[in-house]
């Protein structure tokens, strides 16, 4: 347990994104079952992190929510990415990369010393 | 654009229905069972799976709570639920509300009325491009009395050459014409304007245009701009006046524009004309002579040129003509020239008196919010609690504060609504009020920088009120709740606060009251003062047969306008109950404009007096027995004194006094004197008094009377005419009669000043008994609020001591010693109110000097009665309290203990 990393409200929103562009329309359990496999379950996401975070990216107009049959036949709320959702993920996905740039080369120059 | 979509999914989200928490919820334990199942799957047993997945979830509460927050806007929402809870609890206590909600409406509504005025006339800026740069140019001469002489053209023109800090000097000089239209002939305020006016003052026209530099000179056609307040009055907003002519001086005029709605200085105007429109402006009298002083000077600040590098150049140069022209200036006389920003000079008049009532309201507003604070502290004892209760149950302090702001809020908002509504009444008085002050009155209304005004105030009353009071602190709870439901104050603190706001409410009273009765007494004061006129039953009316402009030109139109106006004279003497008709010119009780340099036969001036001024008035033989004037030594004018015999006058007893203190005047001879005669119709032949009449308060009841000198009616040009009308009874009664005679013989002649003596005295009673009253309301208000403010506390103190009262009249106290322990404690908190409101009035009523007429600013006999009437009320409001407490029975307190 000592490696599960909280996750931060800005970063939690690109993940969401990214799997809801991999996967397509998605419900919340889904959406959570992903991050978590994708970090090799060092992240968890209880509900309080996650449907905030959902709901704040479906007032922001990124994703649209219907209630939806599920594969089993269950009732689920499916999550989809909009257009404005697209676009917002390729400008974060962007930023992320260059913040990732800036913060890697600021650790290189020690790594080599 | 992402966060303005996201705050209005918000806002929305604050107005949500429940539905949308179940919705979350069912998303969630959809949620859960798909977790559930998917542990089942990995062969959990049942119960392992679900409990592993609740863990997960990390409880399911919480996070609905959490994505509600993130719905909505939950400050908004907790502030929504208290104000809720507020409105909830305040029904709950209906009188305490309804006393607070008033007091407070009382307090807020002066200051939002005031504070508009107060905007509309000082504060708001000028409507003019850049009001702060312009400037408005005072010369005065003390030595002559006079405050502001003006300028005549050539000490324009050397200013204008010589203050590089000024971007332009314009001239405008008040003038009055007959405008005559269809309907009739009605006297128009006319600034005659230079060219450049109108790009100095920087105001625009809404329609067509306004005068250029080309528009100067005497060869320029005649043109008008009308002043926006006159075109919508006269010519009710037509837009299709620009263009036409209109007839002033019986001359045709062309209308060019319609200015913007500006305030004027001094006073109103209603048409702005080129100075071709004179004849007299254009003249070599206007032009060349420099004590010929008719024009008003408004000048704009240069681009980067400050106000005081404007003063510097301008007293410059104004030294360097006193020292050229000496003769002129006077050393005597105390020449000053001021350069005052216009925006200063607009509400010098205002300023004293607003301020006054501005203070005035703020002491309104501090008595009701000391009140409500009692009120509120008294309320927050028995509340004390439930205050515990919430505390214990792990209500934080700042949550509690929250919910008391909020519960202040409410009320002062709730009294700021009728406040306002008080205020929008009482403005429509103010501005009838202000009319008097300022020509910006105009401008005052309850706009959205007033409103802001009285939003700011309430929510700083609410801010007040919500921390005045003390808290169950967490380091302190365990005691609060160890009261448990006991009181758990009598706390010395509160008690205290109490007496000192009960203290504050009695000497702002005083202060208040103290100001009150000051202007009452000068009203008082005022309206005993003699008019100099014998009787009241005498009516004026001004008839303007002819135009200065037509008089001076024509001297046969002079002859025919003296026999009109003898023709009305007679005609109305011949009406039933007339007693005398007179003649003359200005009208007793209204100041004259014409004053000249007057020398006196055989004395000569002490070195460096000035020379003194006189008015100089006309009359006809029946005048001074129709107005009521007495005739003190030699006689009035008579039939005889015609336009060719002798040449007489009649001097006033301030005339006589200061020139013939020893001796008799009649027979003495006087002489008008002085350059500016060669530019005038006046001539400075010896003329011999034949009378000495009383004085009369033409400057106003509370002005000194002036030197006057009258000369018979024939003698002088009909450069004004009025009619002195008296009657045995009712001479209201005649005003009709008299008005269709003076029509018959001049139909369209302007008749104005229609008023009787008695009319003409209380308009000059006006101003103060306006300041009286308003004051008095407020002294009032505050007397009752205090009144109902000391009552309360000691009720208050009553009821919480009442064991302790019990406990003494068991032990023997009788029920007088009881009564005289409780007014004593109402007694110590009156004394040191008024001690505290006699001292404050003290330093208050010297800053109210100027607004005071014949009574000293520290006038003891008001003081005295101010204090002893609050003293009167202060001990009655006790009185109710201390008999109450009389009428404690111990038997059933020691009970029910």
């Amino acid at each position: 347990m000592a490696d599960k990393l909280d996750v931060q409200q800005g970063t939690l929103a690109l993940m969401i994104l990214r799997t809801l562009d991999v996967l397509g329309p998605l419900h919340g359990y889904g959406i959570a079952r992903r991050i978590e496999e994708t970090s090799r379950n060092r992240l968890t996401l209880n509900y309080g992190t996650l449907y905030p975070a959902l709901l704040k990216l479906e007032q922001e107009g990124a994703i649209k929510a219907e209630w939806r049959q599920s594969e089993n036949n269950r009732r689920a709320k499916f999550y989809t990415l909009t257009a404005a959702g697209r676009k917002q993920l390729a400008r974060e996905l962007r930023e992320w990369q260059q913040t990732a740039d800036l913060i890697a080369s600021f650790l290189a120059p020690k790594r080599e010393a | 654009m992402r966060q303005l979509r996201a705050a209005l999914a918000r806002i929305a989200g604050a107005f949500r229905t429940p539905d949308a928490d179940d919705d979350m919820r069912a998303e969630m334990e959809a949620h859960l069972e798909m977790d559930v199942a998917e542990n089942v799957r990995r062969g959990m047993p049942p119960d392992e799976a679900r409990r592993r997945a609740l863990l997960a979830a990390g409880g399911l509460t919480q996070a609905v709570e959490t994505v509600r927050d993130q719905r909505g806007l939950p400050w908004v929402e907790g502030l929504i639920a208290d104000v809720r809870y507020a409105l909830r609890s305040l029904r709950h206590a209906p009188a305490f509300t309804t006393v607070v909600v008033i007091t407070l409406a009382l307090g807020i509504g002066a200051n939002t009325a005031i504070f508009s005025v107060v905007r509309g006339v000082l504060l708001k800026p000028l409507p003019h491009r850049e009001g702060d740069r312009l400037v408005y140019l005072r010369q005065s001469a003390d030595g002559r009395g006079e405050q502001n002489l003006n300028f005549s053209v050539p000490e324009v023109r050397d200013l204008r050459s010589a203050v590089p800090a000024f971007g332009g000097i314009a001239e405008y000089s008040p003038w009055t014409m007959i405008y005559q239209s269809r309907e009739g002939a009605a006297r128009v305020n006319v600034g005659l304007v230079t060219g450049n006016y109108f790009d100095v003052m920087g105001l625009s026209p809404v329609l067509g245009r306004v005068t250029k530099p080309s528009d100067d000179g005497p060869g320029a056609p005649a043109v008008a701009v009308l002043t926006y307040d006159y075109w919508m009055n006269r010519f009710a907003g037509d837009s299709s006046i620009v263009g036409k002519q209109i007839t002033l001086d019986k001359k045709s005029v062309t209308v060019i524009g319609v200015l913007q709605p500006a305030p004027f200085f001094p006073n109103r105007v209603d048409v702005l004309a080129n100075m071709v429109n004179s004849d007299h402006h254009l003249s070599a009298q206007m032009v060349e002579n420099r004590v010929h002083r008719m024009t008003e000077v408004v000048a704009r600040l240069a681009p980067g040129a400050t106000l005081e590098q404007a003063r510097l150049q301008t007293a410059a140069q104004y030294a360097r003509l006193q020292g050229q022209y000496k003769e002129v200036y006077a050393a005597a006389s105390h020449y000053r020239i001021a350069v005052i920003p216009f925006h200063e000079a607009l509400g010098e008049r205002a300023r004293l008196t607003l301020l006054l009532l501005m203070g005035a309201a703020g002491f309104v507003l501090v008595i009701a919010v000391a009140n409500v604070a009692n009120l509120t502290l008294m309320r927050g004892v028995r509340r004390e609690h439930e205050l515990v209760v919430r505390a214990a149950l792990g209500a934080g302090v700042a949550r509690l504060r929250r919910l008391l702001l909020a519960e202040n809020l409410t009320l002062t908002l709730m009294g700021a609504v009728l406040g306002v509504g008080i205020a929008i009444g009482g403005v429509r008085l103010l501005i009838s009020f202000a009319a008097r002050y300022s020509s910006r009155a105009s401008e005052i209304q309850l706009d959205t920088a007033v409103l802001g005004f009285t939003l700011a105030l309430s929510v700083v009353v609410a801010l007040v009120l919500s921390f005045l009071g003390a808290l169950p602190r967490e380091g302190r709870l365990a005691s609060w709740i160890a009261a448990g439901a006991r009181r758990v104050s009598g706390s010395v603190h509160k008690h205290r606060l109490q007496r000192a706001l009960v203290t504050t409410q009695i000497a702002a009273s005083v202060v208040l009251l103290a100001a009150a009765g000051l202007l009452i007494r000068t009203m008082i004061q005022l309206s005993e003062v003699s008019t100099g006129l014998r009787t009241e039953e005498v009516l004026t009316m001004n008839v303007t047969l002819l135009s200065p402009a037509e008089l001076l030109f024509n001297p046969m139109a002079d002859v025919a306008a003296k026999a009109r106006y003898e023709r009305m004279r007679r005609d109305v003497a011949a009406l039933p109950g007339v007693i005398e008709a007179g003649i003359g010119s200005p009208l007793p009780l209204h100041s004259s404009q014409v004053a000249f340099p007057v020398k006196v036969e055989g004395k000569a001036l002490a070195v460096g007096e000035a020379i003194p001024q006189a008015e100089l008035r006309t009359a006809s033989p029946e005048f001074f027995r129709a107005a009521g004037i007495p005739v003190l030594a030699g006689r009035a004018f008579e039939s005889t004194d015609g336009p060719t015999s002798a040449k007489v006058v009649i001097v006033n007893r301030t005339f006589a006094d200061r020139f013939f203190p020893h001796e008799d005047p009649v027979g003495k001879h006087i002489a008008w004197t002085g350059e500016i005669l060669k530019f005038t119709p006046v001539t400075g032949d010896w003329r011999t008094i034949v009378g000495v009449v009383g004085n009369t308060q033409d400057g106003g009841l509370d002005a000194e009377p002036r030197l006057a000198v009258y000369q018979p009616f024939s003698q002088f040009l009909a450069l004004g005419g009025g009619l002195v009308i008296r009657a045995d009874s009712n001479v209201d009664a005649l005003t009709a009669a008299a008005t269709r005679i003076v029509r018959r013989v001049a139909p369209t002649a302007p008749i104005e000043q229609v008023m009787t003596i008695a009319q003409i005295k209380d308009q000059s009673v006006a101003p103060r008994r306006l300041n009286a009253a308003l004051l008095s309301s407020f002294g009032i208000l505050a007397v009752i609020i205090a009144a109902v403010g000391i009552a309360g506390v000691l009720a208050f103190s009553v009821s919480a001591r009442t064991n302790e009262i019990g406990i003494r009249m068991s032990l023997g106290a009788d029920r007088g010693r009881v009564q005289r322990m409780i007014l004593k404690e109402g007694g110590v908190l009156l004394a040191v109110g008024l001690v505290i409101g006699v001292a404050g009035a003290f330093f208050a009523s010297g800053v109210m000097r100027g607004l005071l007429f014949g009574v000293a600013p520290h006038d003891p006999a008001t003081f005295v009665a101010v204090a002893i009437l609050m003293l009167a009320i202060g001990l009655a409001a006790c009185w109710i309290p201390a008999l109450r407490a009389a009428r404690i029975d111990p038997a059933i307190t020691m009970r029910s203990t």
